[in-house]
């Protein structure tokens, strides 16, 4: 049970912020979106970190777990648990959609980590490229999602504690995944895939899985993203733009590495309304300014994954993890025959 | 000894485009024996060691391994029945700890959810079964995750278990003061014992090992040679080595097949290969590395 330690602290410490930060509106929205963030970028890194598999199609796993999520919820609103209390049922239902849509995701996931059995790099980048605006094209032209204006009137149910866990729970999935024999062979994989294939790991199998729970926490992201938005529409927030976003995010920090997923997610999704609080600073006129800054945005992540790859190919972190550096170093065992 | 070989290879051929680089090549290993594979570069030696693991699926014969028929089966599969091996251009997972190289390939004392067995059997069967066959193993596996996120007790002990024995080997391979440093770090000759050590990992009957000694001197060669012997006895195992210097394998091969072209020109213990005159040919374009 000391396993469980760390989630009762998470819980503990995520309520109070909750609690500290509910009359603070905007904070509360940027630690939303900043938390959506890196719950796909820790689980895309699963994929293409850890197992080096190269996925460019993210934001679809987001899309089905967003939509299939809101309208399950939808569909759940209109039943009323009696003898809960209203806010109790809500989050209830919430837990049962978020979870539709995870389930929905690594479904997709598993469909689409099939081909990779076959596929490699480039060719399997196509195919999650391929899957995502095919999610979209069918999001579209179903008016039960919305079509192509979008879906609105859903349920807002998604609170700081929810996302925050949530980052909490793939945090703690990666780092326990990586230091278990299923992390080993995913990194195995990575590593060479012929050699790992000789040493007993079901290669094919591993990849798939690999895809299938990555997808399940992109569809959770999904579903939590689309319970704090008025309208979710089949545009910019699934779009191919948005994957690649996700990929700049483990690329800058470290492919393979966690916690530099987080910090890269973490820094690049504030930057641009810290660059727009910075300039309203200095005077600028709020409304264009606000325009021209989100335009700003793409040349500029452009722009940095340009440099981050001259100066530091490997990422801010490497394979490397935060938690390695805190950890105390281990003794050097002493050489065989030492004798005393 | 058993009568069954631990791995039989029957008029094993392999052509590529239409290079026969392997023709009617056989094979047995028993438990105990150790076996040399030699010829000159290009002989297919590297190509038959692909051929019995998997890798490559041969275009005529048969390969047995622990008595049952592997052809079309996955490297894994072959593995999991007992054949290990090294590559002759070192295969390590480079950016990992030598300690983690070796944790991969031990496989965790634990007991399956289902019989492994019939589970293996349902995979290589037809298809509706094939596919019940896979999901079993899912499940099996997705629990094994479960158990792996949430640190149960028995999770701990495997993991305990796994390390434990990664370690014996690394010691057995004298690495054991490299556990925590990088695959890549390590000179060449302690890379070529990691990848010896690695593939013990997965408790292997036969072990197959592609120019074990390549790069090193002429001293770490020697050395590698007695613990070759070593591991023989200790593991029970039975070896199949190629290794391109005539002397080192005649010194501590009971037993040479050697290749030329595909061909098997020769079989037999190692004073009657030597004295070959198709032997004595096909070396001699090469360094006179018996002289
Ligand atoms: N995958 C392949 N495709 C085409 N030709 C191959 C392949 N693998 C090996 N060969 C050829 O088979 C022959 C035997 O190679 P190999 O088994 O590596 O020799 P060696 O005895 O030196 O290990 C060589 O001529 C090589 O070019
Ligand atoms: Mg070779």
């Amino acid at each position: 049970m000391r396993s469980l330690v760390p989630v009762v602290i998470a819980v503990a410490v995520l309520a109070l912020v909750q609690w500290l930060t509910s009359t603070s509106p905007y904070f509360t929205y940027l630690a939303l979106v900043v938390g959506v963030n890196v719950v796909l970028a820790v689980s895309l890194n699963v994929i293409n970190g850890m197992t080096g598999q190269f996925s460019i199609g993210h934001a679809g796993f987001m899309a089905v777990g967003a939509f299939s999520s809101a309208v399950t919820s939808m569909a759940l609103n209109e039943y009323r648990i009696g003898f809960l209390p209203a806010g109790v049922e809500h989050q209830f239902f919430f837990i049962i959609s978020l979870t539709v849509g995870g389930i929905l995701a690594a479904a997709c996931g598993f469909v689409v980590g099939l081909p990779s059995l076959r596929l490699r790099g480039d060719y399997l980048a196509i195919v999650t490229l391929g899957f995502g605006e095919i999610i979209l094209v069918i999001v579209r032209n179903t008016p039960k999602l919305g079509g192509a204006l979008g879906l609105s009137g859903k349920p807002q149910h998604t609170t700081l504690f929810a996302v925050w866990f949530t980052v909490f729970l793939v945090i703690l999935f990666s780092r326990r995944l990586l230091t278990s024999p299923h992390g080993r062979n995913l990194v195995a994989i990575r590593e060479d895939e012929v050699a790992a294939e000789a040493m007993g790991v079901d290669t094919t199998a591993y990849k798939v899985r690999a895809f299938v729970v990555s997808s399940f926490f992109a569809g959770v992201a999904g579903g939590l993203f689309a319970h704090f938005q008025s309208i979710i529409a089949p545009g910019d927030s699934f779009s191919f733009v948005r994957s690649m976003e996700i990929v700049v995010f483990i690329v800058a920090g470290g492919l393979g590495s966690t916690s530099g997923a987080v910090v890269a997610a973490v820094f690049l999704t504030l930057l641009p309304d810290a660059m727009r609080a910075v300039f309203i600073k200095f005077g600028g006129d709020n409304e264009s300014l606000a325009q021209s800054i989100d335009q700003l945005r793409k040349p500029i992540f452009g722009l940095l994954l340009v440099l981050m790859m001259l100066t530091r190919p490997q990422g801010l972190f490497g394979t490397h993890e935060a938690w390695d550096w805190l950890k105390p170093k281990k003794k050097v065992e002493p050489q065989k025959g030492a004798a005393t | 000894m058993s009568a069954e070989p631990l791995l039989h290879a029957k008029k094993v051929s392999i052509t590529f485009g239409g290079l026969k680089a392997l023709a009617d090549f056989d094979l047995e290993i028993r438990k105990g024996d150790l076996q040399g594979l030699i010829g000159p570069n290009g002989a297919g030696k590297t190509t038959a060691f692909n051929v019995l693991t998997g890798v490559y699926l041969p275009t005529a014969g048969d390969v047995l391994v622990c008595g049952e028929r592997v052809n079309g089966r996955r490297p894994h599969q072959i593995n999991r029945l007992g054949l290990a091996r090294t590559f002759q251009n070192i295969r390590l997972f480079k950016q990992l700890s030598v300690l983690d190289n070796v944790r991969i390939a031990v496989l965790a004392d634990r007991k399956p959810l289902f019989d492994r067995e019939r589970v293996e059997k349902l995979k290589r069967s037809g298809f509706p079964n094939r596919l019940f066959g896979t999901g079993l193993d899912a499940i099996d596996n997705y629990r094994d995750w479960w158990r792996a996120l949430l640190r149960t007790p028995g999770f701990l002990r495997e993991e305990e278990g796994i390390e434990k024995r990664a370690r014996e080997l690394l010691d057995v391979m004298g690495l054991s003061h490299r556990v925590d440093e990088l695959a890549k770090n390590l000179p060449y000759g302690e890379q070529r014992r990691l990848e010896i050590a690695r593939a013990l990992g997965t408790k292997p009957r036969v072990l197959l090992l592609d120019e074990p000694a390549a790069g090193m001197n002429t001293r770490e060669k020697a050395d590698l040679m007695v613990l070759i012997r070593e591991l023989r006895t200790r593991f029970e195992l039975g070896i199949l080595v190629i290794e391109h210097d005539m002397k080192l394998v005649m010194g501590i091969c009971e037993k040479l097949t050697v290749l030329d072209h595909g061909e098997t020109i020769a079989n037999g213990d190692p004073s009657a290969v030597r004295a070959d005159p198709r032997v004595i040919e096909a070396y001699l374009g090469e360094a006179p590395a018996h002289a």
